[in-house]
């Protein structure tokens, strides 16, 4: 009788913890069936921009940040890694290609959601190509050799930033 | 049978979320700038709204009235929650486009206007018809409203990698304001005004 009267009282509580722990539950369930696959997803992605930038990867090693690319005779086709920054209205997250330590071989952008027609044209070859052959230490905001884009400042800078960024992060921590 | 029918109809034109009862525009303003955002919304709100309605006409009779809306929330919260891991793993371009406006379909007012207004005080038939009526009422709005923005914005409308159409002159020169917010406003905005006008849509 007691417990019955308590949960009249308290009915509103009990109600919405177990509808809670009901959901908890499903969340769970979902996040345990689909957490491979996104795994699955997000290498799968990674390993074909890799294999875009080196055509003759055969498998890479990690080198702290530093991705180095083997080829089949296991001859070191070259480096990669990863930087980011806020762009105008997303993360920005671009993927280098490093011919040796000190030169560029490729930009990509391989995450965003910039401004489409505007943010967005850092994914042109016109913009992304101009890092191609260039020594690294000469990639930094208002650099000589690196050319910002036209309405599209912040995104564009936002790449320079990404790269020079994780250089000046990845080769600190070599050289020491 | 017909009430049914009723209930499936009215949210397809009379009140159709979008147009007449303007639920819903945070979607429709921000991922209408392509046709595939679009399809891939209305997709995730479909599929929300029907479950919602769904389990909140079941556990109507249940539902504490002091806690009804927090409940629903939480049912709401749930099933966003479970779409957007379901698109990260099988759909992670589409994912990816959508950004921030997947988890934010836990805000959309439609859905829980629906779940509020409607589904809490029908039962399980009624309030499916409602979830489907309403929810392709959206999708037909936003897609409608991507098409435009898209084939201004870009001169050429696309449909998941597949070139529709080109359009001549705006393919050189496209209206680019049109994939920007304030094209998402100024499409909405002309849209509504024809409806009115000479649309089926009645101003009372």
């Amino acid at each position: 009788m007691v417990l019955l009267k308590l949960i009249k009282r308290f009915y509103a509580i009990i109600f919405l913890t177990l509808v809670v722990a009901i959901s908890a539950t499903l969340l769970g369930l979902t996040h345990s069936l689909t957490a491979d696959q996104i795994l699955r997803q997000e290498h799968a992605r990674f390993m074909a921009y890799l294999e875009r930038m080196f055509p003759d990867m055969d498998y890479f090693e990690h080198e702290e940040e530093l991705y180095v690319i083997y080829n089949v005779d296991d001859e070191i086709e070259g480096y990669a890694f990863i930087g980011s920054a806020p762009g105008y209205s997303s993360t920005i997250r671009v993927m280098v290609g490093l011919e040796d330590k000190a030169t560029v071989k490729q930009v990509m952008i391989i995450a965003h959601t910039e401004t489409p027609g505007i943010g967005d044209r850092i994914e042109d070859e016109d913009f992304t190509g101009q890092f191609a052959g260039l020594p690294v230490d000469r990639i930094y905001l208002n650099s000589d050799d690196v050319d910002s884009i036209t309405g599209a400042t912040q995104s564009a800078n936002a790449v320079i930033r990404a790269i020079s960024e994780a250089v000046e992060e990845i080769f600190k921590e070599q050289s020491d | 049978m017909i009430k049914w029918i009723k209930e499936f109809s009215k949210g397809l034109v009379v009140s159709n979320p979008i147009f007449v009862l303007a639920l819903g525009l945070c979607p429709a303003l921000a991922v209408t700038n392509t046709l595939d955002n679009a399809i891939g919304m209305s997709g995730a709100v479909m599929f929300v709204l029907l479950c919602s309605n769904m389990l909140v006409a079941v556990i109507r009779p249940w539902v504490s009235g002091i806690v009804r809306i927090p409940t629903f929330i939480v049912i709401i919260a749930t099933f966003v929650t479970i779409v957007s891991l379901v698109f990260q793993a099988y759909i992670p371009a589409l994912y990816e486009s959508l950004g921030i406006y997947l988890p934010l379909i836990v805000v959309n007012c439609m859905i829980l206007g629906r779940a509020e207004a409607f589904a809490s005080r029908n039962k399980l038939s009624l309030s499916i018809a409602d979830a489907l009526g309403m929810s392709l009422g959206f999708m037909a709005a936003i897609v409608l409203i991507a098409v435009i923005r898209e084939t201004l914005g870009t001169g050429a409308l696309t449909f998941f990698g597949i070139t529709l159409f080109t359009l001549p002159v705006l393919d050189e020169q496209p209206v680019s304001l049109f994939l920007l917010p304030a094209g998402a406003f100024l499409a909405i905005g002309l849209l509504l005004a024809v409806f009115r006008k000479w649309g089926l849509i009645k101003n009372d």
